[in-house]
């Protein structure tokens, strides 16, 4: 007992003790700082791989009380199917004609206006790089009884559907349910929020053009008409996406642009709606889970399961972090989050059967009632989540430390190195003083910060000034040539460095070792605060900087240092030669305000810069 | 059975001799018209005049009140209307948005959405009883009301309350006592007051006959609270040579396409029941329709008489029970409506962020003649104007020359909202748009609403259309006892003509910045910080030596 109490609190000034402590305490860590690094990489690479396993997550649930899914008797019918028959004649008529999509927008409002609902047209001008891109969207306001029309709900389909991103498949049976809906809906009294239809141009920039105007937002290249007829403010919308004859399945897309998502409420209040007052069976995004997927037989087969649905599982997280990542959004309802609308797309899974617009009418009555309860926002933070599957999901506090325990490696490798760059051991030097009890004396030396950063710096400046290059009229018209002849300047420039003359390292820090520790701080810090903001990215980042930014390493021949410097260019720079991807971000940037391609030009490529200067600089 | 009825006229005769002796008479009319869009507007008013009373003198409130006795005139009303010495008080409870550009102008002018209310009262004597000021007596009326209507009136506090210089006129006089000064005027409206059965219970109660006879006995709530739109009012005014005047009125839109393709109505399909008896103590008690034009269909009963392509049905015992019916012989077809206002007014709140925004106003005149209009804004606090950033422009031209006059008083945090008055000149068929950027207020965390991620209602702007010559203001009296109704009309349409005409906006939702009431976000704070903290030792770890240093003794 008395041992006991000794060893917790020995003899002595107990200020001293406690410091002692605390010096074992901090020398212990400093010991095995490069073993904890090495688990914290290990721990977030393994954390990631096991995000679609089935052991991770729980299953939804509704957090909004007021939502109540599900608990209506539809009153959606035949005959409203038989409308929305006549309906897609029509558009079919249209489509048959090579109707222009002013003639597509002027007969959608003609049938609104039929019904009595007052609808209106819109005529926008996106001017890009690519050229111009003009279209017109219809839309109509139903505004509800009795209410002040302070609050709106809006039912959207886009003209064309989501099929290959908008590869041209025409989603008529999507607008077909809208003009049905509207005359369906506009039989009730029992609406609490005006309900805005809209019929989008094109793919996903009439919806930018209408929501820019209905916000009053200006973007620079947008010319777009006012809108004659507004409604409150809208809290969610509902965009319908119903390219095939019928539908086996109903496919949630809900990412939206730069990385935003939906409040799971609506999500969940879908499935549930789906599930058991439609009867369709609903996935996340729209491939099916595949049972006869081969499995090695030397497995057990008490595995097999599990392995299937990590299999699934991955599948979607794969997606998720796809669009996430590249803050692309999975559909036309990813441009209502940034006026914090929560939306989401329903798609209706191409298939023989056995859903039609029997299914999808009442499902999409149903969520309106549930939408339609909200007394206020949808809120309670549920907006950190992925859906591994329809009915369970990762919380934030299941997937955010993977990327966060990454970049905690990063940070204390890179402050390990900035505080060993002060010092160098002397061992010539024999102890004179009682000093920090190491047995060795250390010689301070000084760390010339400026020129580091300013090395830094250039590297961004050299990534904006690339960006700048890529949003050219010049390099989209010729990208093939133009990436090469941009990829060589920015590629050569760096080997400056080579030039720099090497330096006394015992009394001042080699510049590598200081740029290392800058740039490892700093990419730590750019992916810890990606984390919330968009956890796919920061994820990606983690995966494509944290080791390569760790095992940076000057040498001393010079072929090595060209060689290493060759591979994170290679790393850093190598996307330039992805033509379609890159064409596709720089247009998400100039039309939608993605920021991915901005993003990669002026964070990513110079951190991997930087990294490579490293290997370039003398040691 | 003979027996019943004898006693029923036994009954009534109090009343009967009432009505033609106490100096107090009450009229009811309804009047229904067919709206562009297929849609019928009804509107209900019953009238209670007490000839000869005067209101209240607030010198007097010290002074025991002389004793009151009403036969027709509501009591409820009247202790109320004497207690806070009113002269003259407006009450609305509407619910919905009145559709300006597709029902034209209403036949009861203020469709506010929500509850408003406004009054005019002069000062009490000075420094005598401080429950006598104009101020306390608003907050009584309020409390009063409140508890009278069933109403959140209460709530209309002085965080919502204005006093708008030219917006608002009086419809009677205002009597000139001498020792007290002019008339004070109080405005308040709450836009996100819910309207329904509750409030017109009691509102039936203030009628002579109830919803027994007489016209408000369509007044059923199953049909009037499932209307697109439907608002009551409360209406008290004065006239030196008539007295007071109670108006009551109910206003409603009813949709007959709503589930059918006919607009055809009658009494019966808008309002589930029939007139099955006269109100025994009405003067007068009149149903007026307007019959359509250039159409063919069919009215069962005939009117009575046609004065102005308005049927006129007068309910009497002969008439009972009456179940007016319209029958139009062509199916109607929806087809764009042209504007049927004078102005159409859309406003706007700009801008996603939740620190500032912009308020966009635009104002269209589709009439030939250039118009002179009032622009009135009352905020509540939580929302306040940047008057330097007011822009008036007509097609993206900057027209500051349309501002004639502006008036702004600023609002204090927590205690006042702010008006802003302009006068501005539309210019013929022209849009004249106003944008003024708009701040929004960061709130003490106890000052948000349980539901606090809705956000905040403003009430709608008022927009009043001036009279471009000159016309005389002094309207005809209309409180003559009369049973003559052509006369009587003419007198209300000379008399609605010289008011000013008030057009309503929408209100608007703002959310200000709001923290997340729940608990996940509390969690994710909390880890922040502890994960703040703990970065701190680490980095101190990490980047310095630790050593200990001994003290010499000295």
């Amino acid at each position: 007992m008395d041992r006991i109490r000794a060893l917790l609190r020995p003899a002595g000034d107990r200020n001293l003790n406690r410091l002692h402590r605390r010096q074992a305490l901090v020398s212990v860590f400093m010991r095995h700082i490069q073993l904890i690094k090495i688990t914290l990489f290990c721990l977030g690479y393994l954390w990631m791989l096991a995000l679609p396993s089935p052991r991770l997550g729980r299953g939804t649930y509704i957090d909004e009380n007021a939502l109540g899914p599900g608990q209506v008797n539809t009153r959606w019918n035949w005959g409203d199917v038989a409308n929305a028959d006549r309906y897609l004649e029509q558009l079919e008529g249209l489509r048959d004609s090579n109707a222009t999509s002013e003639q597509h927008a002027k007969a959608i409002m003609t049938e609104f206006t039929k019904l009595g609902i007052p609808a209106s047209t819109q005529n926008y001008v996106f001017t890009s790089s690519t050229g111009k891109l003009e279209g017109t969207n219809a839309y109509a306001v139903l505004s509800s009884p009795r209410t002040s029309g302070t609050e709106a709900m809006v039912i959207s389909a886009s003209r064309i559907s989501r099929v290959g991103e908008g590869d041209g498949t025409p989603n008529l049976r999507g607008v077909a349910t809208v003009l049905a809906l509207a005359n369906f809906l506009k039989r009730y009294s029992l609406w609490a929020k005006d309900i805005v239809f809209v019929v989008s141009d094109n793919y996903v920039d009439g919806m930018q053009a209408w929501l820019n105007a209905y916000h009053g937002e200006a973007q620079s290249n947008l010319q777009a008409e006012e809108l004659e007829l507004a409604s409150g403010v809208i809290w969610t919308a509902l965009n319908i996406d119903y390219p095939g004859h019928s539908f086996s399945h109903l496919g949630i897309f809900h990412e939206g642009i730069n990385g935003r998502l939906p409040n799971q409420d609506l999500l969940n209040s879908f499935h549930h709606i789906s599930r058991w007052t439609g009867g369709v069976p609903v996935l996340v995004y729209d491939h099916l889970e595949s049972h006869q997927s081969h499995i090695p037989s030397w497995i057990p087969r008490s595995l097999h399961q599990e392995i299937r649905q990590y299999n699934y599982r991955s599948k979607n997280v794969f997606r998720h972090i796809g669009y996430q990542a590249r803050g692309r959004g999975s559909g036309v309802h990813g441009l209502f989050h940034q006026f914090r609308i929560d939306a989401f797309t329903m798609f209706g899974v191409p298939a023989n059967g056995p859903h039609g617009f029997h299914s999808i009418g009442r499902v999409v009555e149903s969520t309106l009632r549930t939408t339609n309860n909200l007394l206020e926002r949808l809120h309670a933070s549920f907006f950190f989540y992925i859906l591994t599957t329809p009915e369970r999901f990762l919380k934030i506090g299941s997937f955010l430390p993977s990327a966060v325990l990454i970049s905690v490696a990063m940070m204390f490798g890179g402050l390990k190195l900035w505080s060993d760059s002060a010092w160098i051991p002397a061992a010539t030097v024999q102890l004179e003083k009682e000093g920090d009890g190491e047995g060795s004396k250390w010689i301070q030396r000084s760390r010339p910060v400026i020129p580091v950063l300013g090395m830094m710096l250039s590297t961004h400046i050299l990534g904006g000034i690339l960006y700048s290059v890529l949003t050219t009229s010049w390099f989209s018209n010729n990208q093939t040539v133009a990436s090469a002849l941009l990829f060589l300047p920015v590629a050569t420039l760096p080997l400056c460095a080579l030039l720099v003359p090497s330096q006394d390292t015992r009394i001042v820090a080699p510049v590598s070792q200081l740029l290392k520790a800058l740039n490892l701080c700093f990419a730590s810090t750019v992916i810890s605060i990606t984390t919330v903001a968009n956890f796919s990215l920061a994820m990606s980042l983690a995966i494509l900087l944290g080791i390569p930014l760790s095992i940076s390493s000057p040498s001393q021949s010079l072929p090595l240092r060209v060689i290493k410097y060759a591979a994170y260019i290679g790393l850093g720079l190598g996307w330039i030669f992805a033509g379609e991807e890159l064409r596709k971000a720089l247009w998400d940037w100039e039309i939608l305000r993605v920021w991915f391609a901005p993003f990669v030009c002026a964070v990513y490529t110079p951190l991997v810069l930087q990294a490579g200067l490293v290997c370039l600089l003398p040691v | 059975m003979r027996k019943l009825r004898f006693l029923w006229a036994l009954c009534l005769l109090p009343a009967c001799l009432s009505h033609s002796f106490s100096g107090e008479t009450f009229t009811e009319e309804l009047f229904i018209r067919g709206l562009p869009d297929g849609k019928v507007a009804s509107r209900f008013e019953f009238s209670t005049h007490s000839h000869g009373a005067t209101p209240r003198n607030p010198q007097n409130l010290s002074v025991e009140d002389h004793s009151q006795h009403y036969t027709l005139f509501p009591l409820a009303l009247g202790q109320i209307l004497r207690e806070y010495a009113v002269t003259e008080l407006h009450l609305t409870l509407n619910a919905g948005k009145w559709n300006y550009d597709r029902w034209g102008y209403p036949d009861e002018p203020d469709v506010a959405a929500g509850a408003a209310l406004w009054a005019w009262m002069a000062e009490g004597s000075a420094g005598a009883n401080p429950r006598h000021s104009v101020d306390a007596r608003w907050r009584d009326l309020r409390n009063a009301l409140a508890g009278l209507f069933c109403a959140s009136i209460a709530s209309l506090d002085e965080q919502r309350t204005t006093s708008p210089a030219r917006a608002f006129t009086p419809f009677g006089a205002l009597p000139a006592w001498p020792q007290s000064g002019p008339h004070a005027f109080r405005h308040a409206s709450l836009p996100s007051e819910n309207v329904c059965t509750e409030n017109l219970t009691p509102f039936l109660k203030l009628l002579p006959c109830k919803s027994r006879s007489g016209l408000a006995h369509l007044l059923n709530p199953h049909r009037l609270f499932d209307a697109d739109w439907h608002g009551m009012g409360l209406h008290v005014s004065w006239r030196p040579e008539d007295g007071v005047q109670v108006r009551l009125t109910f206003q409603s839109v009813f949709d007959p396409l709503r589930s059918g393709t006919s607009r055809d109505w009658s009494f019966s399909s808008l309002f589930d029941r029939t007139v099955d008896q006269a109100c025994p103590v009405a003067a007068s008690s009149l149903v007026l329709v307007t019959l359509p034009v250039r159409e063919p269909y069919s009215i069962q009963p005939e009117p009575a008489s046609n004065a102005n392509n308005r049927g006129v049905f007068p309910i009497t015992e002969q008439t009972v029970p009456l179940d007016i019916s319209i029958h139009w012989l062509n199916p109607f077809q929806h087809a764009t409506i042209a504007a049927q206002a004078p102005l159409s007014v859309r406003r706007m709140l700009r801008g996603a962020a939740q620190s500032h925004g912009t308020l966009a106003v635009s104002i269209t005149n589709p009439g030939s003649a250039a118009v002179r209009v009032v622009y009135l804004e009352t905020l509540p606090w939580i929302v306040h104007l940047y008057l330097h950033t007011l822009e008036l422009s007509v097609d993206g031209i900057p027209r500051a020359d349309l501002l004639e006059d502006i008036s702004y008083i600023a609002p204090v945090p927590h205690e006042r909202a702010s008006t802003l008055e302009a006068i501005l000149a539309i210019p013929a068929n022209s849009t004249v748009s106003l944008r003024v950027g708009v701040g929004r207020a960061f709130l003490r965390y106890t000052e948000h609403p349980p539901d606090a991620q809705r956000g905040w209602e403003l009430p709608g702007a008022v927009v009043v259309l001036l009279d471009s010559e000159n016309k005389p203001q002094k309207p005809v009296g209309r409180w003559v006892s009369t049973n003559k109704e052509a006369a009587q009309r003419k007198q209300a349409q000379v008399l609605a003509q010289a008011q000013p005409r008030r057009i309503y906006t929408p209100a608007l939702l703002v959310d200000p910045a709001t923290p997340d009431f729940s608990m996940p976000y509390n969690v994710i704070i909390f880890t922040c910080s502890l994960v703040a903290f703990i970065f701190g030792s680490v980095f101190n770890g990490l980047t310095r030596r630790f050593v200990v240093l001994r003290a010499s003794p000295e």
